[in-house]
């Protein structure tokens, strides 16, 4: 179907076909990666298994509900649990905005050249950010609004549920990165990521329905085993020991890494992803905590060691659950504050939306969240460490995590200590700070590898910054030189790895990423040789 | 005579209901929860420095023990006025739609809200005029009452049509939307009607002061049906989305830029606890049923899950 043709009722259309169908040739062009391959059809297995009747892509390896009385049973879970998005007490949470949001846009499309996502797709209509809303919205008029039970096509509540009309919607939802970048240009300040999490709220608190990577293998899995990567308290510390055989190889001095230490100032939680993929990343922590004489501490305990939060992208429960087990880690291990590592989302999750579901002791006036970025800036400024920024001679991006720069305002100090620990002037990618675009893998798309759902991450969501990331090394992109893409969250660190390799970026463009704490060990003077591995593991 | 009555009585009518449904309004939105904090920056009343690339208080270590409490003059200039201003020059510039959106909207969109502002000065000008007897106010009301009409019907009309020719903007538009500006259409293409036949505005004033009197008297068609169709509006308003500059400051001050974090024993403390002792009714495999939203957070495995 063409997507000019697209109609809102045809999200019901019974058909297996997709609602849109893409192209290679209707992306977003970007400079310099002309000749990319066609995007593979999906399996023929899949689509007698699955549902890939949106746009022939899908994360959810959930069958299909083939009799009439799964089906039924699916539109009745779909519509009771949008019945309770809509009270303000069920939704408690996030009621009042969620309602304004649904009642009071103007369609005026202001927001869509503000969503990566849909510009990414070379403007493809279902992921107009106001695309899923508007269904939403046309359901919630038809069914749950007596103006709409009474004129529907007058006001346009003119949309069936069916069972295929819920699963695209569910779909929908998670083609949205949730980067609120859209709510940011709205002139009326309405917030249609809000709408995507709200729908994906209503999919797994009223039917557990949601990708395995977020509940099943996410907060389920954390909650249950200590962390989403499955990594238990005994794997925990053997990583530890890992950690301290990567610093003393790098820095010639055994320094055991305080682990459970009662009355420690900072309780120091890193996501679990970095042990396991990037351990150079909490090592480069150990380093510099250790050098500039903080009293920190990681904790051992089921939860403690992984930050992560997967509840703010789609589940409150969820969210609560493992925010209140964090914060009572802190509190009885008697330490003053906990601080994030390089993680955005666990960054948002802590600091930002759990505060009001941790009463009394647990606020954040008892037991502060911060990020681990101010605290790094303080390092460099104390003049505690002795840095050589000749060290780092070579081209740098930043790459703005939108939940720690778009969603808690923190901008500068990241910035400063790229001025203070490399030769060269920082390439801001454009645009960048609070108005930056995703890289794609924001909302759980990072970790969603299911099906073929990360070949429409690599395709869709993170076209953008890939051009982005081209343009800021436009005139350094001899493979020779090599380049470095700092990104201070784990999510954005796995989509850009994945990224480089779809586009060979390496090979091509010697553009690596990497940490920021790692970046700034790479220029600690003392050091006897450079921190940074760039590509050798590969 | 009944019909002269009706017009008067509608008149004031149309203003307490308005008055009374907005204020219904603004009560039922002000009696929803507090919601969890989910800003977004810039956030206005930000510290100066740090609002100009949109930093925020999390930018500092130890934070939590900077924040200072605000007095109350504090509280309204380094609060309250950022964020009037930062709205207010979105109502009167409507600079994000003209920065970020690409249907070429900005001109027709300005030119309707200028005209319902230039109407609203027009009517409480015409009210001042009657009541006050002044010659340069009469010319002032002249002069805004024709901009006010002139802009909103080009405005109304070409969004109308802007609407209806662009596809993108079509697929969205409902037939209630399109009422929405042929109504407002309506009201500025009568209102040039009526100036026409009453360039003085002679009776336009009349038919003010019979409504603030209560003193019925016969006007032209033009002038009665102008006044009848901008009270139909009134009543009519508050039931529809055209409330969203009253809308604004639940979105942004109790929304969007509700930054602020919670103290242990404060008002919203206590507030999040009584929430906290709502029961959860979701129904999720992974929800255990008939615990408080406090008691479930505790509950971090449940049963069905794989040991």
């Amino acid at each position: 179907m063409s997507d000019k043709t697209i109609r809102f009722k045809d999200v019901a259309r019974l058909s297996n076909e997709p609602l849109a169908s893409l192209s290679a040739d209707d992306l977003m062009p970007i400079p310099g990666l002309e000749d990319l391959p066609p995007l593979p059809a999906p399996r023929a297995k899949w689509l007698e298994t699955y549902d890939l009747s949106l746009d022939g892509f899908s994360d959810l390896d959930i069958p299909m509900p083939k009799t009439p009385e799964e089906q039924e049973r699916l539109v009745r879970g779909f519509l009771s649990g949008l019945e309770k998005l809509l009270d303000p007490q069920n939704n408690w949470t996030f009621a009042k905005l969620f309602r304004l949001s649904l009642d009071y846009c103007l369609h005026c499309q202001t927001c869509s050249e503000a969503c990566h996502v849909y510009l990414g797709s070379g403007r493809q209509e279902i992921y107009r950010p106001t695309f899923r809303s508007e269904i939403l919205r046309r359901i919630y008029q038809r069914y749950f609004t007596p103006a709409g039970k009474l004129l529907g096509p007058l006001l346009g509540a003119d949309i069936e549920v069916n069972f295929k009309t819920v699963w695209r919607l569910l779909e929908l939802s998670y083609r949205c990165n949730i980067c609120r970048r859209c709510a940011q240009v709205c002139p009326a300040g309405i917030d249609n990521a809000l709408i995507a999490r709200e729908i994906r709220k209503l999919f797994s608190q009223e039917l557990g329905l949601a990708p395995a990577e977020l509940l099943k293998k996410g907060t389920r899995q954390h909650l249950r085993a200590g962390s989403s990567t499955g990594m238990n308290p005994a794997a925990f510390k053997n990583s530890v020991e890992f950690i301290e055989e990567i610093i003393e190889e790098k820095t010639g001095k055994k320094m055991p890494v305080p682990v459970d230490k009662k009355g420690a100032d900072i309780l120091l939680i890193h996501n679990a992803g970095e042990f396991l993929s990037w351990p150079e990343n909490p090592a480069a922590f150990a380093i510099l905590f250790d050098a500039a004489g903080i009293n920190w501490t990681l904790s051992s305990e089921l939860l403690g060691y992984d930050a992560v939060n997967y509840g703010a992208w789609f589940d409150d429960v969820e969210l609560a659950r493992v925010a209140l087990r964090h914060v009572s880690i802190a509190r009885e291990l008697g330490v003053k504050k906990i601080v994030i590592g390089e993680c955005g989302h666990a960054h948002k999750a802590i600091c930002v939306v759990a505060d009001r579901v941790l009463p009394g002791d647990l606020s954040l006036s008892e037991i502060p969240r911060e990020s681990c970025l101010p605290l790094l800036w303080d390092i460099v400024r104390s003049g505690a460490i002795r840095f050589d920024p000749s060290r780092n001679d070579f081209p740098i991006t930043l790459h703005d995590s939108c939940n720690v720069v778009r969603l808690m305002g923190i901008v500068q100090p990241q910035r400063e200590i790229v001025k203070a620990v490399c030769a060269q002037p920082l390439r801001e990618m454009e645009p960048h700070g609070v108005y930056n675009y995703c890289c794609g893998g924001g909302s759980g798309f990072a970790i969603m590898d299911t099906l073929n759902f990360s070949q429409w991450r690599n395709n869709v969501s993170a076209r953008m910054k890939v051009k982005q990331i081209l343009e800021a090394f436009g005139d350094v992109l001899d493979p020779g030189i090599r380049k470095y893409v700092i990104a201070a969250c784990s999510n954005c660190k796995g989509t850009l790895r994945d990224a480089i390799n779809y586009y060979d970026l390496w090979e091509q463009h010697g553009i690596w990423y990497g940490g920021l704490a790692d970046l700034m060990v790479n220029a600690m003077a003392d050091l006897p040789g450079p921190y940074l591995n760039w590509n050798e593991e590969m | 005579m009944v019909f002269e009555w009706f017009t008067v009585i509608f008149a004031w009518a149309s203003v307490v209901i308005f008055i009374g449904a907005a204020a219904s309004q603004i009560a039922r939105i002000s009696s929803m929860p507090l919601g969890l904090r989910w800003e977004v920056y810039p956030i206005p009343h930000e510290a100066r420095d740090k609002r100009r690339y949109g930093g925020s208080y999390m930018e500092e270590v130890d934070w939590a023990s900077k924040r200072e409490r605000r007095s109350f003059l504090a509280e309204i200039v380094e609060f309250l006025a950022p964020e009037a201003i930062e709205i207010g020059a979105e109502i009167l510039t409507m600079k994000k739609v003209r920065a970020h959106n690409r249907y070429r909207i900005w001109v027709f969109s300005t030119a309707l809200h200028w005209g319902i502002y230039s109407f609203i000065a027009w009517a409480l000008l015409l009210i001042v005029e009657n009541r006050v007897n002044s010659a340069a106010l009469a010319a002032v009301a002249g002069v805004v009452g024709v901009v006010a009409c002139v802009l909103g019907a080009i405005g109304a009309i070409g969004l109308i049509i802007r609407r209806a020719t662009t596809p993108d903007l079509a697929r969205y538009t409902a037939t209630l939307d399109y009422f929405n500006l042929a109504f407002l259409a309506a009201i500025f293409v009568c209102g040039l009607i009526s100036w026409l036949g009453d360039p003085t505005l002679a009776a336009h004033e009349a038919y003010i002061g019979s409504v603030l009197s209560f003193k019925p008297a016969a006007a032209p068609w033009a002038v009665v049906l102008t006044f009848l169709l901008f009270e139909l509006f009134l009543i009519y308003m508050p039931f529809s989305k055209m409330l969203h500059y009253i809308i604004k400051y639940f979105v942004y001050h109790q929304g969007l830029w509700d930054d602020a974090f919670k103290v242990k024993g404060s008002d919203t403390d206590k507030q999040v606890i009584e929430q906290l002792a709502y029961t959860v009714t979701w129904q999720g495999p992974h929800i255990v049923q008939g615990k408080t939203w406090l008691e479930e957070a505790q509950t971090a495995a449940v049963e069905g899950d794989k040991k």
